[in-house]
């Protein structure tokens, strides 16, 4: 667990401040800010290719920001602060293709030090008990999906990134996903998800980032938002698409 | 509370999973052993005709040391596959993760990239000795037909196709972790070892510096270590480079980390690389563990060699591709470096390959100086030389025991059975095993 130390109360657990990502010349993210409080379901909400995935990896680690700093209760957030405060959930991948479901559920929670006292309930929260014994190659991109979420719900770092965690999942999974996410919130967990579907946002999230262009539009609730997008002109409390739209 | 190495065994274990799981390592286990299979099936016929089977006259001398007429050709057909079919199980073991996407989820653990690889290394090599059944059972059919075997020399074959495997692993990983995709990580492997092939070349030819560091490469250390020579400086090397070559993967294959700093700290490994093998390279213990002696003079010879503390300077007029340079190399020169650490060989030739410098009257000639004192010779036979070199120091071997005389382990036997175990036995057991192990697992 990450040393909470004698911070400010009132500082973000995590405040990502000034990321640029440049690829070849393109800004990917253009000076990205914004701020993850302990404990709440914050969702990052862009169309395609707003830049969700790169930031996204630039805060797991995986791709080297240009520019920019993330601060762990306001201090420089380390390699070391990066493996036992964050998971990072990949979107689109297919890990050990050719192990069967649960060893590849196990192995995560054994080689990361997970709870192996919640597997069961994962696994029946996930409905994935149908599909242990098959290769994670051979899963349908949703049952992948869900596979790939329990692994994530499993380990223990107190903040877990999903990047498009609701992607290829039908409605009734997507509902069932909110709810364990919204219980691993619950139990004190602090999740950071990555969705381009605004209803499935609007479902699970308490806060949001949005980010078009690689430029962040808005952070805050709803009624935030809601408030933002009015001082822009729009006219109603309309609803979150309708405020993404106004926004970005 | 968890300990600080309790990643390691569930890495061990999914490495080991990953392993079986491929099928390159268990296309690489079928194909091994019809590769072992005709070159001992080629080299015991070859050894029972020099012995007299099918009513052929035998052979003298080293022709009946199983380390030259059975060993070296049978295990060289691991050589073979560790040049050629090796590397894709290492690229498929190391390059998977990438592919899959599994490697952004495993390089969220603090272990370091380097200790994750060497966990890969160590079950690639647990996988390289499960393929050396291959020619142990060759070992075995051997010792059926009623073949000596002399432990020492075989140990020293393994190991040295044990320590190649090892370079090609350290290669295949650096190039899996260094490139995008597998394909091109194959090819860079593969360029690595037509690259040390004309580095050999290079050195025939121009010998001299290129020589020296010829010598180091996969292909002179196996050729030395199938013929029961160990020396001290190739081992270091070739376990510095492997050391080296990992830990470079490990810098290549971290996430987040600009090229810039990669090639940054690549260059630094490499500087270390080259200044511990430099060191390394300065060693001169090495060990003869051949039955017949086969890098060594016989031990009256290298008594009395080892009496002469002046030091021997040689001025060979041949050029690098005249046979007699290679066979002087081979049966004299390497022999007499192991007794003589103060000798100093030159080598004296305008041309690459002799033949246009035969009318030079010095071609041919070998100047030797010792104390002071010179003398010239043309002949390139050990025994010539010594001659020359006992006349200059003025000493005098004693007479080689009658026990201590090789006389070889003649066998004129057919290789009966080993078709069998080859051709169809070690298939279809391998297939039945990967069968077995994709239901179970």
């Amino acid at each position: 667990m990450p040393q909470s130390g004698r911070s400010d109360p009132l500082e973000p657990l995590i405040r990502v401040e000034g990321i640029t990502k440049r690829f070849r010349g393109v800004a990917a993210l253009n000076g990205v800010g914004f701020s993850v409080r302990a404990g709440e379901v914050l969702g990052l909400i862009g169309p395609n290719g707003s830049g969700k995935t790169t930031l996204f990896e630039c805060l797991a680690g995986v791709l080297p920001a240009d520019a920019g700093r993330v601060l762990h209760q306001g201090r420089p957030f380390s390699a070391a602060d990066r493996s036992t405060l964050l998971f990072y959930l990949p979107d689109a991948i297919a890990p050990w293709p050719a192990q069967r479901t649960r060893w590849a559920i196990e192995f995560v929670v054994d080689f990361f030090g997970g709870s192996r006292s919640a597997l069961a309930d994962v696994i029946h929260r996930l409905g994935l008990d149908p599909f242990l014994d098959v290769p994670i190659g051979q899963l349908s991109k949703g049952q992948r999906k869900r596979a790939l979420l329990a692994m994530g719900l499993l380990t223990t770092q107190p903040v877990l990134l999903a990047d498009e965690p609701f992607d290829g999942l039908d409605l009734r999974q997507s509902r069932e996903l909110a709810v364990a996410l919204r219980d691993a919130a619950a139990r004190g967990r602090t999740l950071f998800l990555s969705i381009h579907q605004i209803a499935d946002a609007a479902r699970v999230c308490d806060r949001f980032v949005l980010l078009s262009g690689g430029t962040v539009c808005g952070e805050g609730t709803r009624g935030e938002l809601s408030s933002l997008a009015a001082a822009k002109g729009l006219k109603t409390a309309a609803d979150l698409e309708e405020v993404f739209l106004a926004l970005t | 509370m968890r300990s600080r190495s309790a990643w390691l065994l569930p890495l061990a274990g999914k490495e080991w999973r990953e392993l079986l799981a491929s099928r390159a390592w268990w296309i690489f286990l079928i194909a091994i052993g019809p590769l072992v299979g005709f070159a001992f099936i080629s080299a015991v016929r070859t050894y029972g005709e020099a012995s007299g089977l099918h009513g052929t006259s035998p052979g003298v001398g080293e022709a009946f040391s199983p380390l030259i007429g059975i060993w070296a050709p049978t295990f060289s057909a691991c050589e073979l596959a560790a040049a050629f079919l090796w590397p894709f199980v290492v690229i498929r073991l190391v390059g998977g993760d990438r592919q899959s996407g599994s490697l952004k989820l495993e390089l969220q653990h603090p272990v370091s990239t380097v200790a994750r690889l060497w966990v890969k290394v160590f079950v690639l090599i647990a996988g390289w000795v499960i393929a050396s059944a291959a020619p142990v059972a060759a070992v075995l059919l051997w010792k059926s037909y009623g073949g000596p075997i002399y432990l020492p020399e075989l140990a020293t074959v393994s190991f040295g196709h044990l320590l190649n495997a090892g370079l090609t692993i350290a290669v295949a990983t650096l190039a899996a972790c260094v490139t995008e995709h597998p394909s091109t990580a194959a090819i860079v492997t593969l360029g690595v070892t037509v690259g040390t092939w004309i580095l050999n070349f290079v050195a025939a030819v121009h010998g001299g510096f290129w020589e020296r560091v010829a010598g180091f490469t996969p292909t002179a250390m196996v050729a030395e270590l199938q013929h029961g020579l160990v020396r001290l400086d190739v081992v270091l090397v070739a376990a510095v480079l492997i050391a080296a070559l990992v830990w470079a993967a490990g810098i290549w294959i971290r996430l987040g980390v600009p090229v810039r700093h990669r090639v940054r700290e690549s260059a630094v490994v490499g500087v270390a690389a080259a200044a511990v093998v430099w060191a390394c390279s300065m060693t001169a213990v090495s060990r003869d563990f051949s039955e017949n002696r086969a890098n060594s003079f016989s031990k009256p010879d290298e008594e009395a060699l080892r009496r002469i503390a002046t030091p021997l300077r040689m001025v060979v007029h041949l050029a690098p591709e005249d046979p007699r340079r290679s066979d002087l190399d081979r049966r004299v020169i390497g022999k007499l470096r192991r007794v003589l650490p103060a000798l100093d060989v030159r080598y004296e030739s305008s041309t690459t390959i002799g033949l246009f410098e035969q009318t030079d009257p010095h071609y041919g000639e070998i100047w030797y100086e010792l104390g002071g004192r010179t003398i010239t010779s043309r002949s390139a036979t050990p025994e010539g030389v010594l001659e020359r070199i006992y006349e200059l120091a003025a000493v005098t071997p004693e007479a080689e025991l009658e026990e201590d005389i090789f006389r070889g382990h003649p066998l004129a036997v057919e290789p009966r059975g080993a078709a069998a175990v080859f051709y169809g036995i070690w298939p279809a057991a391998v297939a039945g095993t990967a069968l077995i192990w994709r239901r179970k697992s």
